[in-house]
């Protein structure tokens, strides 16, 4: 073992929460059930469920593996789902409808698989260690460098929860309901979410929610693409756009800060860990990452195609915002297909946020060793819920401010993701490497040159923007 | 009914393997509770036992130092394209 294991029965604990009465009335041992909390005994339950699914004696059910696979799955499909979030869509949107179906299409594939290398380490991470992200680094690396991450963390996710309400308040308003209930009607759905005190239930409702990303998949169809032209852009990564260089490159970056961010490295690994996966599950993890990648990925693509139309009608979507494409597209693929746009925006924002404000609450919570798992019941991990929901409160309450500059924060946010991205990698690796933390789960080879190969990727996308920003006329701009 | 206890981690001493055909494990036996998880996977023990300080190497100080800069430069530019940006509209 890469560490040593410890004794729960022996080691000198303090007591951490109480645990249930009839726990509490064991008679042989009560020094037992000082020690287990809440979040143990669900965490336990659902190892219960997974154990029953791998059982292979007398009486096993049928299709264990499916129900094994239903099991497990959950934090990878979050992660790309929550990633699909307003201001990506909108990203893939503006790729779609500014360049049409071309170059775009087989880059978003490429991004994704770029996702799937990195988040993989997390699930890895996670199921090893027990730990989460924020909370490895800090150990590892010590506060200096944990807080320069938290703050990459802090400020990023913030403005990304803004942007997600940003589309909440689209989104819905193409159907004309106003602002403020919108947002209210999110923020109720947040605070609906955690209220389960149950990961396994807000897993399953977060979900549930997710999976309605599908609607850009009708919305696509409604626009009839020419699938031939799609297919043939995906083998030849053709017609590459042309027109002012530096918004290309702001887009290529962009469609890449749609894919790849610092909040899905912490995400999916804390959430691995509130799991309670182990590392006999890595498989069923990578599995769940895998269809997230692909889910997400066809998701992405069903947006370019559904607003390509815009493109061959000339139609000018440069400043375009969420309601002003469904707004645009409605003659052109109709009001069922405008709808399902806006309603698509609408999911996108509200999955994310739910999502982020996860994330943060996460990190949060580990960085100050309080309770931070959606195991815990309010009263005993309130600092965790209160992060939670307040990060999302201030978040919403921005976007509700007259006058306040949302198209900005919009376009900055996926370019910012991208340049703090490299750092969380950096990190990343070095964990994913550390033979004291991941023994023999450490990274391969591939591992580190896919890995490695990401990041260098990155570093150069920030910074040729960087370079086309100070020197604009290199580029056109 | 015979059962199979290999999928089940054992991970405190002289707890009885699970049955895992059994209808409902006794979650109220914190026994039952601590042979489900893994023994670092327990709150309390993770509260207990931490992964201690990594010495860094001086190259992955400097690598850390500057991805530190590089975002701090970047930043700075992403601020220049924003402030260009809202004068161009103005």
């Amino acid at each position: 073992m890469h560490r040593p294991k410890t004794d729960v029965t022996s080691a000198p604990y303090v007591t951490a929460h109480p645990t249930t009465e009839s726990a509490a009335a064991s008679s042989d041992a009560p020094a037992l059930a000082d020690l287990l909390t809440h979040e143990d005994v669900d965490r336990a339950r659902d190892r219960w469920e997974v154990a029953r699914a791998r059982w292979k004696g007398r009486g096993a059910k049928k299709f264990r593996g499916v129900r094994l696979l239903w099991l497990l799955i959950g934090p990878g499909v979050l992660v790309f789902l929550g990633e699909n979030d307003a201001p990506s869509m909108l990203s893939y949107s503006a790729d779609g409808a500014r360049y049409g179906i071309g170059f775009f299409i087989p880059f978003v594939v490429l991004t994704f698989v770029m996702g799937f290398v990195v988040q993989e380490m997390t699930v890895r991470l996670g199921a090893v260690t027990h730990r989460g992200h924020a909370e490895l680094i800090f150990d590892r690396f010590g506060k200096f460098w944990g807080f320069f991450a938290m703050g990459d963390l802090v400020v990023g996710n913030f403005l990304t929860l803004v942007t997600e309400f940003i589309g909440v308040r689209a989104g819905l308003g193409f159907f004309g309901i106003r602002p403020t209930i919108a947002i209210g009607g999110a923020l109720v759905m947040v605070a609906a979410a955690i209220t389960t005190g149950r990961y396994w239930t807000w897993e399953r409702i977060t979900m549930g929610l997710a999976i309605f990303n599908g609607l850009f998949i009708p919305a696509a169809i409604l626009a009839r693409p020419n699938w031939h032209a799609a297919g043939h852009a995906l083998v030849t990564w053709k017609p590459f756009p042309s027109g002012n260089h530096y918004e290309i490159l702001l887009l290529i970056l962009a469609t890449i800060g749609a894919t790849v961010t610092p909040w899905m490295l912490f995400f999916q690994q804390s959430a691995v860990v509130d799991k309670g996966m182990q590392p006999r599950d890595i498989n069923a993890g990578r599995f769940d990452t895998l269809l997230g990648v692909l889910l997400a990925s066809v998701f992405a693509i069903a947006a370019i195609l559904a607003t390509a139309p815009l493109f061959h009608h000339g139609i000018n979507a440069a400043d375009f915002q969420a309601a002003q494409f469904a707004e645009a597209l409605e003659p052109l693929i109709g009001h069922t297909g405008a709808a399902l746009f806006a309603l698509g925006i609408f999911e996108a924002g509200i999955v994310a946020a739910i999502a982020i404000s996860t994330s943060s609450a996460y990190a949060f919570g580990e960085v100050l060793q309080t309770g931070h798992s959606l195991n815990r019941p309010l009263r005993d991990a309130w600092p965790f819920y209160l992060v939670l929901l307040g990060s999302a409160s201030a978040a919403a309450a921005l976007v509700l401010i007259p006058n306040f500059p949302l198209e900005f924060v919009v376009l900055t946010v996926n370019v910012i993701a991208v340049l703090a991205m490299p750092p969380a990698l950096a990190f990343l690796l070095l964990l994913v490497n550390d033979p004291e933390v991941m023994g023999e789960y450490v990274n391969g080879t591939w591992a580190n040159v896919a890995g490695i190969g990401v990041t260098l990727l990155l570093i150069i996308a920030g910074l040729g923007f960087g370079l086309a920003t100070v020197f604009p006329k290199w580029l056109g701009g | 009914m015979k059962s199979d206890f290999s999928e089940l981690s054992v991970s405190a001493p002289g707890v009885e393997p699970i049955p895992a055909d059994g209808a409902q494990p006794h979650l109220e036996d914190p026994r039952v509770v601590l042979s489900l998880l893994e023994a670092d996977q327990v709150v309390a023990a993770k509260e207990q036992m931490r992964f201690g300080r990594q010495k860094l190497s001086r190259g992955v100080r400097i690598l850390l130092w500057g991805l530190r800069i590089y975002v701090v430069s970047m930043m700075v530019i992403v601020l220049i394209s924003v402030l260009r940006a809202v004068h161009l509209i103005q």
